[in-house]
């Protein structure tokens, strides 16, 4: 079952959606602020109690071997598969003032 | 007596203050999920009064999605067998990453009892010039604070302090056990309010934060530098490949100076022994039996000393859980996910435990994969039996130059024969018994740190009592043993030829069962013996022979094994090695994990036809 999350107030919209992408697609060393999290609702949790909540912002610091993101998160190194990273879906902090 | 539990986020130093506390050596290292049972220990206070001392496993949550995070959970409600409910709490947290772990603060000051909040790690949030003000965060959060750097010392006195505290007001009244709120699982699954939830209790902790005047620290320079190499596209998996073969180098070139000078302590001593005691059946049993037996096996000490040198410094520095990344690709192509890979890498030191840690597993599935293949990575049991024979069949020719020897090769070449059965049944298992797909993979990266010579010292102790403890019991008792039984029929006055014996004829009896594999019926009654633990086969080879051989004076059990054995059976013996299950202890904890006797039965018939089907093959080939 796939629950998507609801936008945080403000987040929504027509213009926000524009500059929406996922985690997956975002350079190194690039800040990004989540947005959603589409992922089935026991996969949420850990990401959840970690601190990767809606309004967060991640930055991929460095890719695995194998390709897999490190993401910098609350100045914690997390690691997730490329997968995870893809039902990730952020914007860069500097569209808010465009949106 | 009052009971006071240490809780915290895995990785933030709970097991390194415990020990400070209780004086007691619990497992330490730097990658989350090591400690995965509660242990109780004990603090005396200076006055008179004592308090228990829990250690938990490491918790994000509260849901117990995890065997590990249940026992937490289990323990902080009052359930947990044995136990009453504590009556004072140490929250741990690491304050170099103080605003996501202060996410436990809210559920664990909902079970209502005196609670101490540590900011431990103090000196890397120092070093890295991180700020954040105390005296503020305490009244912010409505606890006491303390800050301190549990693997040094600091700050411990003022825990120490609370803890008095605790023992003279003693034991709470008793009080209906507390639940703690969940906020994550209702029937339906995840709702939005939880989400809700969850992101309230970030901006309030965001909001503790700004208030006390929080400034994360700076990202650790070294972990910066060392991660660039050790997850480099290329360097990352050549760094990984590099030590594994220093390792095993190390295992035969740095031993040999320590196993002669044990060897000559045995043999000397041996001879000692022998020249003080009368001669008759007690200087049998003693030289013959007990110190062939128990020396044979003693020789091996340094180099598994060497072996958890090398696994102390990768897990106290912080490598493993890179490790774990680096293969997780491999291991979601097998079913398993990375986390699986941190208790298998721990088996290279014990299955044991290694099964045990497999409860950080979150799926049923995939930990049971886990644990059912965790016995066929090698553990340090067996190394006594690899390096006998490899010492006694493998010439000592470079092959690598000085960088790797023929002996280090093929001792690799049964680790790696070992990985790859796991590998090779963990996906057979995974589409078939235990079909499912593997569950995602999140794993927080612990800063390198430097590893303490001094823990490292202590680990090796710790390690040498093991063993020691090991041979004096197991061992011992089945030298013993084998001499009775080599005396009869006949009696000790009178001893029959050890063929004739009672020994003897058992291993007769094996003969038809093993001879297809090129083994006689000396290895028979050690592969009997090891059942109990692996390396009692060499100690039962030094006994067989030591007893056959009692004329030559002392024997050396590599020039007889190469007069007794040809080189397609030791071949077929370290491969049925590889493979076979001869251990009570994994039998026993399999049984325990998986609560029943299915498993473990299945597993060791499983192992053990391919440890014959493997030697076999082996000693047809050759
Ligand atoms: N620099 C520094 N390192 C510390 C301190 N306290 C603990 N460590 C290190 O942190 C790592 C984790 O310590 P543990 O005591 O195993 O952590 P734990 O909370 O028991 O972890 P789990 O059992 O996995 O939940 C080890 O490498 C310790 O040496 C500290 O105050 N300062
Ligand atoms: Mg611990």
């Amino acid at each position: 079952m796939k629950l998507p999350m609801a936008h945080p107030e403000g987040y929504a919209g027509p213009a926000a959606a524009v500059t929406e992408l996922s985690l997956a697609q975002v350079g190194l060393s690039q800040e990004v602020e989540l947005v959603r999290i589409d992922l089935p609702a026991e996969e949420i949790e850990p990401l959840l109690e970690r601190g990767v909540l809606p309004g967060c912002r991640l930055c991929p610091v460095r890719f695995s071997p194998s390709g897999d993101p490190i993401v910098m998160v609350d100045g914690v190194l997390l690691a997730l598969r490329k997968e995870t990273a893809g039902c990730l879906c952020v914007r860069r902090p500097d569209s808010e003032e465009a949106a | 007596m009052p009971l006071v539990a240490l809780v915290g986020p895995p990785n933030a130093g709970k097991s390194t203050l415990f020990n400070r506390l209780t004086g007691l050596r619990q497992k330490v290292a730097n990658y989350p999920g090591v400690t995965v049972e509660k242990v109780v220990g004990r603090f005396t206070a200076p006055g008179q009064g004592e308090v228990e001392i829990v250690d938990l496993p490491g918790v994000n949550g509260f849901s117990a999605r995890t065997l590990d995070e249940q026992v937490t959970r289990d323990v902080l409600e009052g359930r947990a067998e044995g136990l009453r409910a504590p009556d004072a709490l140490i929250l741990i947290v690491d304050s170099t990453r103080l605003e996501p772990q202060l996410m436990l603060v809210e559920p664990v000051l909902e079970i209502g009892v005196p609670t101490l909040l540590v900011l431990n790690m103090a000196d890397e949030l120092a070093a890295r010039e991180g700020e954040v003000d105390d005296d503020a965060l305490a009244e912010q959060l409505g606890v006491e604070v303390v800050r301190a750097n549990a693997r040094a010392g600091d700050g411990v006195d003022r825990i120490r302090t609370f803890l008095t505290h605790v023992a003279e007001r003693g034991p709470l009244p008793p009080r209906p056990c507390p639940v703690i709120s969940n906020v994550t699982r209702d029937q339906k699954g995840l709702s939005l309010p939880v989400i809700d939830a969850f992101a309230a209790r970030r901006r309030h902790i965001r909001e503790v934060g700004r208030k006390s005047e929080y400034r994360p620290p700076q990202p650790s320079k070294l972990t910066q530098r060392l991660d660039r190499v050790f997850l480099h596209r290329f360097w990352g998996p050549a760094v990984f490949l590099a030590v594994v073969v220093l390792v095993f180098q190390a295992i035969f070139t740095w031993a040999t100076p320590f196993m002669d000078g044990v060897e000559w302590l045995v043999a000397s001593s041996g001879e000692w022994v022998a020249a003080q005691l009368p001669e008759g059946w007690f200087r049998s049993l003693v030289v013959d039996g007990v110190w062939m037996g128990v020396g044979s096996v003693l020789v091996f000490l340094p180099q598994i000393l060497i072996l958890f040198l090398f696994l102390g410094i990768l897990e106290d520095s912080g490598y493993m859980a890179r490790a774990a990344v680096i293969a997780d690709r491999s291991m979601y192509r097998v079913g398993l996910q990375g986390r699986a890979f941190l208790p298998l890498l721990s088996a290279y030191a014990c299955a044991v435990p290694a099964i045990l840690a497999a409860r950080t597993v979150e799926d049923e599935r995939d930990r049971m994969a886990t644990i059912f293949v965790a016995p066929f990575m090698t553990c340090s049991a067996r190394l006594p039996v690899y390096a006998l024979l490899i010492a006694a069949f493998i010439p000592d020719t470079p092959i690598l130059g000085p960088f790797m020897g023929a002996r280090a090769a093929t001792l690799l070449g049964l680790y790696l024969l070992g990985a790859l059965a796991a590998v090779a049944t963990a996906f057979l298992l995974k589409r078939t018994l235990l079909r499912g797909s593997p569950s995602t993979f999140l794993m927080e990266l612990p800063p390198y740190r430097v590893p303490s010579p001094r823990s490292l010292a202590l680990r090796l102790l710790d390690r040498s009592k093991i063993f020691l403890k090991r041979v004096g019991k197991i061992i011992l008792a089945v030298a013993v043993a084998l001499w009775l039984l080599a005396q009869f029929p006949g009696g000790p006055m009178d001893p029959p030829a050890i063929e004739d014996s009672a020994l003897g004829r058992v291993g007769k009896v094996m003969e038809p069962v093993i001879e297809p594999l090129g083994f006689d019926w000396r290895v028979g009654i050690g592969l009997v013996s090891s059942l109990a633990a692996r390396e009692v086969i060499v100690g039962t080879l030094g006994t067989i022979y030591g007893i056959e051989e009692a004329d030559e004076g002392s024997i050396e059990l590599q020039a007889v094994l190469q007069q007794h054995l040809d080189l397609g059976a030791a071949v077929g013996l370290l491969i049925f090695f590889v493979f076979a299950l001869q251990c009570m202890s994994t039998i026993a904890v399999m049984r325990r994990e998986t609560a029943g006797w299915k498993w473990p039965i299945l597993q060791f018939s499983y192992m053990l036809s391919l440890a014959y089907l493997g030697a076999f093959v082996a000693n047809w080939l050759i």
